[in-house]
């Protein structure tokens, strides 16, 4: 044999301590910094999101206790029991989770990406967009075309719209904010116009678009919006780390070695996959996306963008609305959008007329 | 002295880019307005959703015709035409005053929120019981009132000038706010939801002339009120210290502006809903027109905005037809449009 193959492999230079507040996951010859903090609000939020799972299958017109509710939704335990949690509100809270899910990490890549906490798909008119598209797929043409291809093409038209005709998204952002208050304005409009014309059925199916609940969502939505996050979640991940390097100016960015128009792009494409299917599925939930990732934000601290605790947190929100909504005026039920819109709302004007410097997310 | 000189020295630098002089820029601007507001009244007399065309409506104006289209034009569309223009007049200065007061071009009573306060006062006086018939315009007015509180409050808030976006998206919050409140006290209460939904969307359609009889005296204060406060507001556009050193008082010239809008809005709200929009695109092409005075603007508001609402009813006749569409529908069209071209506009005129 030769020397070289009997010579002992040099020793690996004894890698550097993690930076304080992070945790090194090594394995052989790569390692990821996880921030802790990051890390336990996440573990938190998670927590807390199991836990609003686990009332909101209990609690309702009839409730079920809880020792046996878990075994209910494994189809374990009385008929009513079984009925109640695995067949009428699994796959409703099933729903909320991916909904919220797919609105918070919308949210927080369109903050991210204009520099400025008030771009969510709703200020922008993502929302409006995929409503307005929704609405046509099941009033203006007779095909089968699922609302959700339609509501895509929806949100990405109107992202389209507002970063053009705004000229992109600009240093503070405030002037793509407001265009796309307008593409908003118009394409809800739109929706109006197009259930002025619908003969009354018709409009009565579109109506759940209007206002957002997760009351008349569609198993195929479901199934279209859960297999979008799969592919959508990690990208968006993935993006996270470059997200921290888009808070910086440009020049900064590209002398890093990003590329920024690319990192851009991809970031446009995630947010209006998720705001889409997840307006598909439940309508415009108003404010979930300014929310989520604003209590991801507090929790995580300002080191990271958080994508998963924005994620959590969206999830958490949606769920705890519906529960609201359902219990707060049994029998009768509240949409979840407008539970959403009369909490979010006062928070948004206060964070409106509070801050004076802002700070970018 | 007062602003004179500074209205004159405005003009002359207008004359050295090759604009005309002031006087002939109004009258250019009051001859525009006059022509268009003209035809749209014609074009409003004539349009309709259903089967009575121009041809027999032309018949009944000239006092021939049959009486199906004499019903129509005269028992219908007559009176339409007439709370458009009273409604129009209303938001249109009621824009522009608002518009100078929070020296903010994006600043219009839809977008921030005045008018979803007044339908959220009706809304909520029909609730705890009252009924809709006996209900005069004044809660709407009272609604109109506190909205545009809270938004000039907002605009006071942040210092003047400072981000004229930032107001703009305030509003659209508490729009946002008070329509879900709105829906939710509609989902609660069926009674309420029935008599009130006149007030929800906007729309000029079936509206009597008895309507027009609660709600012009109110108007008609606002509109008073606007034209007195025209001329210390226009004093504002130089900053507060200018102002009071002209003789003019920024507070009170604030609050008769907050008053004269409260009445404007609460009034034409009371009379045809919300209609969003109109405040933004009339002084828009106002000053278009005459550049930005507020005396001149109103002076050729008073004509475009009835002929924009009148436009847009038209518009909302025939674009569905035979059906109609709510008015404030058309006016968000036309409105979204100005709205991008405002913020577009390289350099954001402050007022």
């Amino acid at each position: 044999m030769t020397a070289a193959a009997a010579r002992p492999a040099p020793p690996r230079p004894a890698a550097p301590p993690a930076p304080p507040g992070t945790w090194r996951l090594a394995h052989r010859d790569r390692s990821l910094l996880v921030d802790r903090r990051a890390a336990t609000a996440a573990a938190v939020l998670a927590v807390l999101v199991a836990a609003t799972v686990a009332v909101g299958l209990a609690l309702g017109t009839a409730s079920v206790p809880l020792n046996r509710t878990l075994p209910a939704a494994f189809g374990v335990g009385e008929a009513r029991d079984v009925l109640l949690v695995q067949q009428l509100r699994l796959p409703r809270i099933a729903a909320g989770l991916a909904v919220g899910a797919a609105l918070g990490v919308s949210g927080v890549l369109l903050q991210t990406l204009a520099r400025n906490r008030l771009a969510t798909p709703d200020t922008v008119g993502l929302n409006d967009g995929a409503t307005a598209f929704a609405t046509a797929s099941v009033v203006a043409v007779s095909t089968s075309i699922t609302p959700s291809a339609f509501a895509l093409v929806g949100s990405a038209t109107a992202a389209a719209l507002a970063l053009g005709l705004a000229g992109g998204a600009g240093r503070r952002g405030y002037r793509f904010l407001v265009v796309g208050l307008g593409v908003g304005a118009a394409l809800g409009a739109v929706t109006q116009l197009m259930l002025a014309r619908a003969p009354i059925d018709e409009a009565n199916q579109a109506f759940p678009w209007s206002v957002g609940s997760l009351n008349s969502r569609s198993a195929t939505s479901v199934t279209v919006l859960a297999v979008g996050l799969a592919v959508a979640l990690p990208v968006a991940v993935v993006l996270g780390r470059r997200l921290r390097l888009l808070r910086l100016a440009d020049a900064v960015v590209t002398g890093l070695g990003s590329r920024v128009a690319r990192v851009r792009l991809a970031v446009i494409g995630t947010a209006v996959v998720t705001a889409g299917l997840a307006v598909a599925t439940a309508g415009p939930l108003g404010l979930v996306a300014l929310l989520a990732p604003e209590i991801a934000r507090k929790a995580a601290g300002p080191r990271v963008v958080p994508v998963v605790g924005a994620a959590l947190a969206g999830a958490l929100v949606v769920l705890l609305a519906d529960l609201l909504g359902r219990t707060v005026a049994a029998p009768l039920e509240l949409p979840a959008g407008l539970v959403t819109a009369v909490v979010g709302g006062p928070y948004l004007l206060w964070l409106l007329l509070t801050t004076r410097t802002r700070r970018m997310p | 002295m007062d602003d004179r000189l500074a209205l004159r020295a405005r003009s002359r630098r207008e004359t050295a880019q090759g604009t005309p002089a002031p006087p002939r820029r109004l009258a250019r601007g009051l001859a525009w307005g006059t022509a268009a507001l003209a035809a749209t009244v014609l074009a409003s007399l004539l349009f309709g959703a259903g089967e009575v065309g121009p041809g027999r409506a032309l018949a009944v104006l000239a006092g021939v015709g049959d009486d199906d289209a004499r019903f129509a034009v005269l028992q219908l569309r007559v009176p339409r035409t007439v709370v458009a223009v009273a409604v129009g007049t209303a938001l249109g200065v009621a824009g522009a005053v608002l518009q100078t007061a929070a020296r903010n071009p994006l600043a219009e009573p839809g977008l921030l929120g005045v008018s979803a306060g007044a339908s959220f006062a009706v809304v909520l006086v029909i609730a705890s019981g009252a009924g809709a018939a006996a209900l005069g315009p004044w809660v709407a007015v009272l609604g109109a009132g506190a909205g545009c509180l809270l938004a000039l409050g907002a605009a006071r808030l942040r210092g003047t000038g400072d981000d004229p976006v930032r107001l703009v998206l305030a509003g659209a919050a508490l729009s946002a706010l008070l329509g879900a409140a709105t829906s939710i006290v509609l989902l609660l209460d069926q009674r309420t939801a029935d008599e009130v939904r006149f007030w929800t969307v906007g729309s000029v359609a079936g509206r009597d002339l008895g309507t027009l009889s609660q709600v012009g005296p109110v108007l008609a204060a606002g509109l008073a009120i606007a034209l007195l406060a025209a001329r210390p507001l226009s004093a504002l556009a130089l900053g507060d210290t200018v102002a009071q050193g002209l003789g003019h008082r920024p507070a009170r010239a604030r609050g008769l502006a907050m008053a004269a809008v409260a009445l404007l809005v609460g009034g034409s709200v009371a009379a045809a809903g919300p209609i969003a929009f109109v405040g933004l695109v009339v002084p828009f092409l106002a000053r278009a027109l005459v550049g930005p005075d507020l005396r001149r603007v109103l002076a050729v508001a008073v004509l475009l905005g009835p002929a924009v609402v009148l436009a847009a009813d038209v518009a909302s006749r025939l674009l569905v037809r035979p059906y109609e569409m709510p008015l404030g529908v058309v006016t968000a069209l036309i409105g979204a449009p100005v709205l991008v071209a405002v913020v577009r506009s390289t350099r954001m005129p402050s007022l």
